[in-house]
């Protein structure tokens, strides 16, 4: 066959004629996406994503369709071409329904996968679970422990009854990392797990290996969430990494912030460790700064000239007032000063006796007011202008405060405080408030009642109300916040100085919990990662379609089931101690807890080549939001489209028209069982004569599911908690007939999550049935050694769940609601196949 | 004596037959009835549509010697007895409509409405198949596609493309032993287009002949006629005459003995605009689900079962038999240089004389509109004229000197297409007009392509929008680029064309879609969401309006002049209608 040359992007490729430009560019190794093409079926050129510019054609053509000429120069990337298909993926993903990460993903500001590691503790995968929290959070047992998980505000089975306790999961995976045992369950764990933190990490996938060595070294500044974080991140990719930290222990806030009974030291001493035990560098009691300006022991232009990159994650531990009079009485003190002091002074002051009053809401306020029940305070009082609904912190804690004796003076606001004749604070003069009007942020702002007064007598009042940023000593050139934190681009995370970034609670003002400054420290090292490397990569957050549809009606026919019962530590007892409050779970209760997941991000979120493209090309589909062809509103289940068949799930609201699944199943398999219907915009894909996808001719090959770009159609996995998985896949021999189709065989943590046509020779996806599709998720074979065997075999292990001879009952039993599908040639070759062995 | 009424679909409509069927009654009393017709001396015949729809129905009257002696128009049922007496006289057609007719040159519609389409008779005594066996017996394939060439005739059905090439590609197409395919794209879809439906209906015989031509000409020896199944008169007016050109030999095995053979049959289309597109049509005739795929290969390549095949219009075949009796050259005589011959165009919309004219290729648009319509209802203002249906585009009456060929049209962004014309007056609003063709189209999408099935349906949603008043800013450019990339993503001439309208109405309206957004306000007073009534000073106190208010809107106390509560109004716009001193303002 004669060739042709073609030039694409500037590369030169000779191919044969006939080829299209698609083809060419595969050739030249360009990369032009498609969303409706296949090797297999006749060209459709309906998605148009493969435009591109050909010199001396005044329009776009579609790659896909278009035959390569001798000569002909294309451009793959011109604004043009780039601004199409970017608009085609806006108009599709402005019609498109599904929730692409479940909301608990996307509520968390580190995106921690929480739905993935939530379903891998369902099916008794601790370890993987571990290993997936730690692609986000490094310290998973201290943040599972005191993070007010805003996962669980959006978990959806809160519609049901209450949340999935996603942040006990968590901990209980920091936990089995470390080795620590819920009381209950002390020798709970059969299998080898490690003992402690180092060796978790060291098997864990991303662990210790494989850092090679990158050459390059970065100085991070404080040991908080943010910095701990950040060296874990940057290790793992094979940075060398120094940490400077003022204090003498690591953990930042999450150890001179939150008291013993909340997150024991040993807990973020454990998880340091495990970080330390990577390769990073601990330098504690240095403080960065001018040395003139505050005390300094090492200045930022030296840890410049150390290092390649210098990070700052100095923290907010300024505490602020309310601007009270009398604020800077003796005996008035700040809530997170309080806090530290207990720590470093180890449980002095002493309080018995004494009157405390905590001013604040919010978590710091809390944990202000039980430490001071703990130094065996008479009274501890707390004072809120708002009242308990209003309050930031969380529930579980005002509740367990109240347990333990604190008196809650909301609608309160303190006007003065007055000294007595020691000079000391002696007296609270609160205004006494009523809430008024809802503000702009709706909550309904208090307003004094006129004239309205209360006095209490207090020996200690801790101002818990605010925190800010002390950077000023950091650096004269260093440019400032007006409010006084490090400023930095919140996408390069790069300050004013060249190489100096800048993240957690100390910049740009957004003082927050601990995993937002651990999201900083995700994304930034990217960035780092990047800069260290020479290059410039910007965070930017993913494009995620969600759905805004769901209620409680969408789960009404859910059964009720609560959360596995978490022992606590009685009010009386846990008063007079500093001992964690919280026992944990056992490794059944959190598989047990696991399994309550309703299973809301889209299965296919992993091989989805719409959301791959939508954030290649940085969309905004915004701009052109509509009505659906599918309406979202009538959310009575979570995807009406799913019609039951036993391998197979519909969701028509992520469909995207690009007529695969129709195309596939006439001209490759011949047989029809999916058609188009209506017109327009609101033409969709049903199965023949419209009726449920298993009364149709429908073989159940799965050849539209592995076509499917999308998630529109998928296959019922064989999971006992069906999340979103990432699967390694290898390949395999389908052994269930003599035929030897190739597959693609998917495996996460051991397990079997799907089976794929594998690609033949010619890049064309190969053939494949019910047997090869769906026969090995329902306990008809295990994969061994690389190769996939029937357990009936000779010489195998017998076959689990379906017992007996029959390797095929339990597919068989699936595929029974099913006319179309004939076993009877299967049967023949496998009989053939079992004779062939002796069997 | 001939008496002959006019029975295409719009006559019917306006009750013919029931004319029809006074006369016959009338007649059958005088006796001498012979069951086939005619009576005593006098014939009674049926017609197709002659033109002048909005006249119908229409009853024509010939004497002995064969001429025209009269024609009455809205002659309905009641006046049957008046026109066999005679005293019918204001039924006569008045001299300015008869120059409707008059004004016109007319090839296509050369026997629609002179001779009853059933009887092929009529047909062939007005010169029917002539052609045909000229190009059987006298022309090699080559030279009948040589007279077309001759012609410049150039496909009727929108795309304008040159006839005697795609024959000549068909011709030469390698068929790989099989057969070859013509077909008649008889799938008319375009609101306010009766083009096709009335040569089929008034004389069909044009096209079978025009098609055994095409047939001969590309060495197809079978012919199907696409036709929409929302025609029944025009698919059984087909039927019979197919009947009849079988049994006459001019149609079926061995044409006038020349060996040749060429059947035609019927498909009915299930009414889907996008099959009136060629591969789309192809798919729907092998009983697929119609939805255009790319091209190439084209049909003439690879068209019906894969084989080479010829798709032209109902009007392009009806031109053909004239292009080989008369010569190229009496063809190519009408019309400007690059479009030759004429064009039949429909008139709608708030034209005064709605109807089917043939005017040469050439003639400004206003002779067409002005000159042979009569100009506009009622005596409103010319505002503008959307043509080529739902893919064309706008003509603002500034442009009413534009010459009404393939280039010229294109240039001011509308086109030619199947010659509807839908005339619009002062009261149009540019932008609900732009919506009302949207709204079509996007419902007519096939949606296999993304920007159209997708992209049509947001841009529906801004102009819904636009014209309920809540446009925001940047919704003209959200349109606009929207627009240009539909037209460059879109396989099909329906996507490709899509955005015409809502160019064109941007392009010589933008004020007005302007005065939506930022003044909400609807220059054209139309949209409902944007107008507001009000009474002026000129109320009598008449009280009429108030009664007429559905929602009690109106106030006021007799003899003096009312007002509208605003809050109360739903604009439905009874008190404008029922005011008789126009005190009620629209704004």
């Amino acid at each position: 066959m004669a060739s042709i040359n073609v030039t694409i992007d500037g590369k030169q490729v000779s191919v044969n004629s006939g080829a299209t430009l698609l083809d060419a560019a595969r050739a030249a190794g360009v990369d032009i996406p498609t969303l409706c093409y296949d090797e297999r079926t006749e060209i459709y050129g309906s998605c148009g994503l493969c435009v591109v510019e050909v010199e001396g054609n005044p329009k776009l053509v579609k790659a896909c369709s278009t035959v390569a000429a001798d000569g002909n120069v294309v451009h793959t990337d011109t604004a043009r071409v780039i601004e199409s298909r970017k608009t085609m993926l806006e108009l599709l993903l402005s019609n498109h329904v599904g929730d692409c990460r479940p909301p608990c993903v996307q509520a968390c500001p580190a995106h921690t996968d929480c739905q993935g590691y939530v379903g891998l503790m369902a099916l008794g995968k601790t370890r993987e679970a571990l290993e997936l929290i730690k692609e986000k959070i490094p310290l998973p047992a201290s943040i599972g422990r005191v993070c007010p998980h805003p996962c669980e505000q959006e978990c959806r089975r809160g519609l049901v009854e209450e949340p999935v306790a996603i942040a006990y999961i968590k901990r209980f995976c920091g936990d089995w990392a470390l080795g620590l045992q819920p009381g209950a369950d002390a020798g709970g764990r059969q299998d080898a797990a490690p003992t402690n933190g180092i060796a978790a990490d060291n098997e864990c996938r991303g662990g210790l290996q494989p850092p090679a060595d990158s050459g390059k070294s970065v100085g991070i500044v404080g040991a908080g969430p943010y910095g701990l974080s950040l060296a874990y991140f940057l290790r793992r990719m094979g940075h060398a990494v120094t940490v400077y930290e003022a204090m003498p222990h690591a953990g930042g806030m999450l150890r001179y912030g939150i008291p013993e009974y909340r997150l024991p030291k040993a807990v973020v001493d454990a998880e340091a460790a495990g970080i330390e035990a990577m390769g990073v560098t601990f330098r504690y009691g240095t403080k960065v700064g001018a040395p003139e300006a505050g005390g300094g022991t090492v200045t930022l232009d030296e840890l410049r000239g150390a290092h390649d990159a210098v990070c700052l994650g100095i923290g907010a531990w300024v505490s602020t007032g309310t601007g009270a009079d009398g604020e800077d009485l003796p005996g008035v003190v700040g809530g997170i000063d309080f806090l530290r002091e207990v720590v470093q002074a180890d449980g002095i002051p002493d309080f018995r006796g004494k009157n405390v009053a905590v001013v604040g809401g919010g978590n710091t306020a809390m944990d202000a007011c039980r430490t001071a029940v703990r130094l065996g305070a008479e009274n501890v009082y707390n004072i809120y202008r708002r009242t308990k609904a209003e309050m930031p912190a969380d529930l579980i804690e005002i509740e367990e405060a109240e347990e333990e004796g604190v008196v809650f003076k909301n609608l309160t606001n303190p006007i003065r405080y007055e000294a007595g004749a020691d000079g000391r604070v002696c007296r609270a003069v609160l205004q006494v408030m009523e809430l008024g009007e809802p503000d702009a942020s709706g909550r309904r702002s208090p307003v004094p009642v006129e004239g309205k007064t209360e006095t209490i007598d207090v020996d200690t009042v801790i101002l818990a109300v605010g925190q800010a940023v002390d950077a000023a000593g950091i650096a004269a050139d260093l440019e400032l916040t007006r409010k006084g934190g490090v400023a930095y681009d919140s996408a390069t995370f790069r300050t004013s100085l060249p190489g100096v970034f800048c993240g957690g609670d100390c910049g740009n003002d957004k003082i927050s919990i601990a995993v937002e400054a651990i999201a900083d420290a995700k994304h930034s090292s990217g960035v780092i990662d990047a800069f260290l490397r020479g290059e410039d990569a910007p965070y930017r957050a993913p494009y995620i379609v969600e759905r805004t549809d769901v209620t409680e009606r969408t789960f009404e026919d859910r059964e009720r089931e609560c959360r596995p019962p978490m022992g606590v530590l009685a009010p009386d007892v846990r008063k007079g101690s500093f001992d964690e409050v919280v026992a944990g779970w056992t490794e059944a209760d959190a598989a047990k807890e696991g399994a309550r997941c309703l299973e809301c991000g889209c299965g296919d979120f992993f091989e989805c080549r719409l959301y791959r493209y939508a954030n290649e090309y940085d969309v905004k589909p915004e701009r052109f939001a509509g009505a659906y062809s599918v309406s979202p509103d009538d959310a009575a289940t979570l995807n009406p489209s799913d019609d039951g068949h036993p391998f197979i799930v519909r969701e028509e609201g992520k469909c995207i028209l690009c007529g695969l699944c129709v195309r596939v199943c006439e001209e490759v398999c011949g047989v029809s069982a999916l058609g188009l219907v209506g017109r327009g915009f609101d033409t969709a894909v049903k199965p023949e004569m419209e009726k449920p996808l298993a009364e149709s001719g429908c073989v159940a090959c799965g050849q539209c599911v592995a076509a499917c770009p999308t998630g529109a159609l998928q296959e019922r996995l064989p999971l006992a908690k069906s999340v979103p998985l990432e699967t390694e896949k290898r390949e395999a021999v389908c052994e269930f007939c003599g035929a030897g189709c190739r597959l693609v065989i998917e495996e996460c943590a051991g397990l079997f999550v799907k089976a794929n046509p594998a690609r033949t020779e010619d890049g064309r996806l190969g053939p494949i049935c019910v047997l090869g599709k769906f026969g090995y998720g329902t306990g008809g074979a295990e994969s061994a050694g690389g190769r996939l065997v029937l357990r009936s075999v000779a010489g195998m292990p017998p076959l689990h769940g379906g017992g007996g001879a029959d390797p095929l009952a339990a597919v068989k039993a699936k595929a029974a609601s099913l006319g179309s599908v004939s076993f009877e040639d299967a049967f023949r070759t496998i009989g053939e196949a079992y004779r062939a062995q002796g069997v | 004596m001939r008496i002959v009424v006019g029975e295409g679909s719009c006559g019917v409509a306006s009750g013919a037959k029931k004319t029809e069927a006074a006369l016959a009654a009338l007649l059958a009393e005088r006796g001498g009835a012979a069951g086939d017709g005619s009576y005593s001396g006098i014939t009674l015949e049926k017609a197709g549509c002659v033109g002048n729809c909005y006249l119908e129905p229409v009853v024509d009257v010939y004497g002995d010697d064969g001429g025209l002696a009269a024609r009455y128009v809205r002659a309905t049922e009641e006046r049957a007895a008046d026109i066999l007496a005679g005293t019918a006289d204001d039924l006569l057609i008045s001299d300015e409509d008869a120059a409707f007719l008059s004004q016109q040159r007319r090839i296509v519609l050369r026997n629609a409405g002179l001779i009853n389409p059933e009887k092929i008779e009529e047909y062939i005594a007005a010169g029917g198949y002539e052609a045909l066996r000229k190009a059987l017996t006298q022309m090699t394939p080559e030279e009948v596609i040589e007279e077309v060439k001759v012609a410049g005739l150039r496909g009727r059905g929108g795309a304008g493309f040159p006839t005697w090439f795609k024959w000549d590609a068909a011709r030469n197409a390698d068929a790989g032993g099989g057969a070859k395919y013509m077909v008649c794209n008889a799938d008319e879809g375009d609101p306010g287009a009766f083009m096709d439906r009335s040569v089929l209906e008034g004389d069909p015989h044009a096209v079978l002949e025009g098609m055994a031509i095409g047939g001969y000409a590309i060495g197809a020896h079978e012919g199907v006629i696409y036709v929409r199944a929302e025609y029944p008169l025009a698919i059984t007016r087909l039927e019979i005459a197919i009947a009849q050109a079988e049994e006459k030999g001019v149609l079926g095995k061995d044409i006038f003995g020349t060996g040749y053979d060429f059947s035609i049959r019927i498909k009915a289309g299930a009414g889907a605009f996008v099959c009136g597109e060629e591969t789309a049509l192809i798919a729907s005739l092998e009983g697929e689900r119609g939805m255009p795929r790319l091209k190439p290969p084209f049909p003439a390549q690879k068209g019906f079962w894969k084989q080479p095949t010829n798709i032209n219009n109902v009007e392009t075949f009806a031109n053909v038999p004239f292009v080989i009796r008369e010569g190229g050259a009496a063809f190519a005589a009408y019309g400007t240089e690059k479009s030759k011959g004429t064009k039949v165009f429909a008139l709608a919309g708030k034209i005064a004389k709605g109807g089917l004219v043939e005017v040469p290729m050439g003639l400004p648009l206003r002779d067409v509109i002005f000159g042979i319509g009569g100009g506009i209802k009622a005596g409103r203002a010319f505002k503008a004229v959307q043509m080529g249906g739902p893919s064309g585009g706008c003509i603002p009456a500034a442009l009413a000197d534009t010459p009404v060929d393939y280039e010229s049209i294109t240039q001011t962004g509308a086109i030619v297409g199947s010659g509807g014309m839908i005339v619009m007056d002062e009261d149009t609003c540019m932008v609900d007009m732009a919506r009302y063709f949207l709204d079509f189209t996007r419902k007519e999408s096939c949606g296999k392509c993304n920007y159209c099935r997708v992209g049509t349906k947001r841009m529906l949603e801004i102009l819904e929008r636009i014209t309920l008043g809540e446009g925001r800013d940047g919704d003209i450019e959200l349109l606009e680029e929207l627009a240009g990339k539909i037209k460059d993503g879109s396989l099909c001439g329906l996507g490709q064309t899509a955005p015409n309208p809502v160019l064109t109405t941007i392009r010589y309206f933008r004020n007005e879609y302007e005065d939506h957004i930022y003044n909400k306000h609807c220059t054209a007073h139309y949209c409902k969401a944007l107008v507001t009534y009000a009474i002026t000073d000129a109320c009598v106190g008449c009280t009429k309006c108030a009664r007429n208010c559905p929602t009690g809107a109106i106030s006021g106390e007799v003899k003096k002049p009312h007002g509208i509560d605003q809050a109360k109004c739903v604009k439905c716009g009874k008190c404008e209608e029922n005011c008789a001193f126009g005190a009620v303002l629209r704004d």
